[in-house]
């Protein structure tokens, strides 16, 4: 796996959107996340806590955003493209081991866990993660 | 409820009230439901098993995991695990003439306890009953048929519910003492809905007129307009969704529980 031309998220002034992070935001699979979630998601503190924590993720897993999602995919025998059981399994056991990673359990484990699989489901990787119910 | 609301009031509720827990009368009517659906043969096809999300131990709610069914698993309190019993036909010759003593299958439309042992049985019935194909296929449709009167009985008492396939049939088997002879047909979640029972508005529906036909294929059901309308006034037929809010709704939902959103 290689990290491309990404890195490790840097510490950004709240509510501001620079640096690494814009050259983040700017790949494919992100672009299509924050399209996505343009309206729940609008204010820019949000999105760079967002974006900051999938920026961790990315170094955390050594890969960069758009191979996040193509380890979730696999060819299919007729040329097009399948979810891949093994990729998502795998990608889902990242997402739990670098919650772990960054001190967290219970309720802020969950959240973080389900906001970098929010960036895989609205890239068409169906996914589910725990409810925090607690 | 009445019957017409209550079918256009069903939805697949997929946020649950995951600290309200289902009462045990009410999962009773639904099993009761189940149990008086139209049985065909008068035979047995389906079980269920009733759980607890609380009851059950950390290792067989984490065996029901996958990447795909987790956040449900949580929110919903009682679980519903619905199997085909394959053995279903052994008795079914004895309680077909139990119909025929009831006159439920009368001599005035040719039945008789003799048809059924001389060769209904040995003739038709028999020679299914060795058929895998067939054996799953009547289960799956007599199974199929008693879930859905299960759900509307659900619907009818204020519970939400949402029928979902189970993939780990290996793990639970000795976890829940199922026999090797069920084949599992579906998980069905049951709870109070989180999100309103209108869950947004009702589901898109073609017309009847792209499924439906009368005489032959070529000529389209044609819906009368009283009756659709009449239909509107009793709740059957449903303002569609999504609601202006439907967005927002699933957003709070969501972030109440931690969801990506």
């Amino acid at each position: 796996m290689t990290t491309g031309d990404y890195t490790a998220a840097q510490p950004a002034a709240p509510g501001t959107l620079r640096g690494d992070t814009d050259k983040f935001a700017q790949s494919p699979a992100v672009t299509r996340w924050l399209a996505e979630t343009a309206g729940p998601v609008t204010d820019l503190a949000g999105r760079a806590s967002a974006l900051e924590s999938l920026q961790g993720f990315c170094a955390f897993v050594g890969a960069g955003p758009d191979e996040l999602v193509a380890q979730c995919l696999r060819p299919t025998k007729s040329g097009g493209t399948a979810i891949s059981t093994v990729g998502r399994r795998s990608v889902n056991e990242s997402v739990e081991a670098f919650a772990a990673a960054q001190g967290l359990t219970g309720h802020d484990a969950i959240v973080l866990g389900n906001r970098l699989r929010g960036f895989l489901i609205h890239n068409g990787i169906f996914l589910q993660g725990p409810a925090s119910i607690s | 409820m009445e019957f017409n609301r209550v079918i256009g009031t069903r939805r697949s509720i997929r946020f649950f009230k995951s600290w309200r827990p289902v009462e045990r009368a009410k999962i009773q009517v639904m099993l009761e439901a189940a149990n008086r659906a139209s049985h065909s043969m008068n035979a047995d096809y389906f079980r269920a098993i009733v759980v607890n999300r609380d009851d059950l131990d950390r290792e067989t709610r984490d065996a029901l995991r996958n990447p795909t069914t987790t956040a449900d698993l949580d929110l919903a309190p009682t679980y519903i695990f619905w199997y085909i019993d394959l053995n279903y036909v052994e008795g079914a010759q004895d309680r077909l003439k139990e119909l025929v003593q009831q006159h439920a299958l009368p001599s005035s439309h040719g039945w008789s306890k003799a048809y059924v042992d001389d060769y209904l049985w040995p003739q038709v019935l028999e020679p299914i009953s060795r058929d895998p194909n067939s054996v799953v296929f009547m289960g799956a449709v007599e199974t199929g048929i008693a879930i859905c009167n299960a759900i509307n009985a659900a619907v009818d008492q204020g519970l939400g519910t949402c029928m979902h396939a189970f993939t780990a049939n290996e793990k639970l088997k000795p976890l829940l003492g199922v026999p090797d002879t069920w084949l599992p047909v579906w998980l069905q979640l049951l709870g109070y809905p989180a999100e309103e029972p209108e869950a947004g508005g009702q589901r898109p529906r073609r017309p009847l007129s792209t499924m439906f036909f009368e005489g032959d294929c070529g000529h389209p059901w044609e819906e009368d307009p009283e009756v659709t309308e009449r239909l509107k006034r009793e709740g059957m037929i449903q303002e569609p969704g999504p609601f202006p809010y439907r967005a927002q709704e699933v957003l709070m939902l969501s972030r109440m529980y931690g969801l990506p959103e």
